[in-house]
């Protein structure tokens, strides 16, 4: 019979009240992350109102607010669809136009000379104006709003996925060369991976700003969305509604980049090396 | 089955500066050549130049009977950088087979290559889970997956410490008696060169000519116990003497 020191036996028989504890702490510690800023925006919110003496039409009560998205909810979800439906065809088309011509300035280093001026010169333009000149050309039409969306989305793309696409490490590349590996073998094998994180955080930054552009544009031009609402709930005095609204896109935003985080983290080496050690 | 080597005359400007002057180096098929200089000579731009990765100004090369582009695009070589070339996020075992997708070479079975290469039970890993010297090992591994006839290697255990420099050395003598080839071998490390290579090519300042070539009389492989051997002693001071002469300094 082998005697075992005490000491050692000591971890062992701690352990699970260890790890009931550690488990108690991650708890209160999950629920604080969640309470703590609602808790703050609601105190904030409630000090507002007792501090501005600012009209209910103007700053309504939290309690007012939520009511308001409750009994509203079918006419809020029919232009709701209609914000997601631009947010998403735009987002989808800033990745395209983004990723493409990024690609495109790598093939084809002149076509960074001769695109690349315009790009920036749209980028720098104020978006009122651009959305009157659409209103003017397409008036209020989906491909209107998609195209402010996509104007205001495309650019974070095309300049993280061309600082990616430059990323990659030039041992790699020579390694790739050595094997007479092609262009395209090299673009898919090194180059493209080298760039999924950059491209990720332009997911991040063009996927919730999609939302609030639409916003945006739809509040500007159309009679259709979440903007739609927001216009007509101001002229008609109905500070509930602006608030609903308001609070149904910062949740929808936030949900947009939880979402593009989630599938970012998974889709970055980077991320998934860390994870698989962890 | 390995090439020869064929340096005449090889000259390499960057702008104004003159890297290399007129180098003229013949080494035989599978015969380990050592490229030993101070930084800044040139030998990096001279393995650059025989993996066509960089173009001479003046001369030739020829591996084989063919230039190095035709070389490379018969897949002939294999190049093993100072920082490793693996891909950060292949496994070991992916990043071997990689080599074998991209050239249609099924040399190795990579399980097999990693298992010969010390590394059993971490084929799954990635790089950042393995050590610096695993890593390399991983590196070489993925180099060779191809079985290349010539294997150009630039300073590839200078990130190691001295210990596992030793240690990857011996293994990699013993690996050369395995699958031979024939090596240029770039390295600061004068003792790490009379260790492993069959000649020593001793390279000048920029821009880098060679001093002389220093033949190393005593077959391969020999291990790091080779250091006590007179032969060592002698060969590496007679290097140290070429270059402290010319410099003044240690390379």
């Amino acid at each position: 019979m082998i005697e075992v020191p005490s000491e050692q036996m000591a971890p062992a028989v701690g352990e699970p009240e260890d790890r009931r504890e550690d488990g108690a702490r991650k708890v209160v510690g999950l629920v604080l992350r969640f309470l703590m800023p609602l808790a703050s925006i609601l105190a904030l919110w409630y000090l507002a109102i007792y501090f501005s003496a600012l009209p209910a039409f103007v700053i309504p009560r939290p309690e007012r607010v939520l009511q308001t998205l409750f009994n509203d909810r079918s006419f809020i979800t029919v232009h709701l669809v209609e914000t997601l439906k631009v947010a998403a065809i735009g987002f989808i088309l800033s990745n395209v136009v983004g990723i493409g011509l990024a690609v495109l300035f790598m093939a084809v280093p002149i076509g960074r000379q001769l695109i690349m001026p315009a790009a920036i010169t749209l980028r720098n333009m104020p978006y009122v104006a651009l959305v009157t000149v659409l209103m003017l050309a397409f008036g209020d039409s989906i491909g209107s709003k998609v195209t402010i969306v996509v104007l205001a989305g495309f650019f974070p793309v095309l300049v993280n996925t061309s600082r990616g696409l430059q990323a990659a490490d030039p041992v790699a590349l020579d390694r790739m060369r050595v094997l007479n590996a092609s262009w395209l073998e090299t673009f898919l094998h090194v180059r493209l991976p080298y760039a999924v994180p950059f491209i990720v955080s332009a997911q991040e930054i063009t996927g919730s700003g999609s939302i609030i552009v639409a916003i945006a544009a739809e509040w500007m031009i159309s009679s259709q969305g979440l903007g739609y609402i927001i216009n007509r709930a101001m002229q008609q005095y109905r500070g509930d509604q602006v608030y609903a609204v308001a609070f149904l896109a910062a949740l929808l935003s936030f949900g947009v980049y939880a979402l593009v985080h989630f599938i970012g983290e998974r889709l970055n080496w980077q991320q998934s090396g860390q994870a698989d050690r962890a | 089955m390995s090439e020869p080597i064929s340096i005449r005359g090889v000259s390499r400007r960057f702008g104004r500066a003159l890297a290399l002057d007129t180098v003229d180096l013949e080494i035989a098929a599978g015969e380990l050549l050592a490229l030993v200089g101070p930084s800044g000579c040139g030998k990096t731009t001279l393995l650059r130049i025989v993996a066509d990765l960089v173009a001479p100004s003046t001369g030739e090369v020829r591996i084989g009977d063919a230039p190095p582009a035709q070389a490379r695009q018969s897949r002939l070589l294999g190049f093993v950088s100072q920082r490793p070339a693996v891909l950060p996020w292949k496994r070991a075992v992916d990043d071997v087979a990689f080599t074998q997708t991209i050239t249609g070479r099924r040399g190795f079975a990579p399980a097999d290559l990693l298992r010969d290469f010390g590394l059993a039970g971490h084929e799954g890993k990635r790089p950042a889970e393995l050590s610096g010297g695993m890593v390399q090992r991983v590196n070489i591994a993925s180099a060779i997956a191809h079985d290349p006839q010539v294997l150009l290697m630039d300073e590839p255990f200078a990130a190691l410490d001295e210990m596992k420099r030793e240690e990857i050395g011996d293994w990699f003598a013993a690996e050369l008696q395995v699958r031979p080839k024939t090596v240029l071998f770039v390295t600061h490390h004068i003792d790490e060169a009379v260790i492993l290579a069959d000649r020593i090519a001793v390279f000048s300042t920029a821009p880098g000519r060679i001093l002389e070539i220093v033949q190393v009389p005593q077959p391969r492989p020999r291990g790091s116990e080779f250091r006590r051997h007179p032969v060592f002693v002698e060969t590496a001071a007679h290097i140290r003497g070429l270059l402290f002469a010319r410099e003044g300094a240690p390379a």
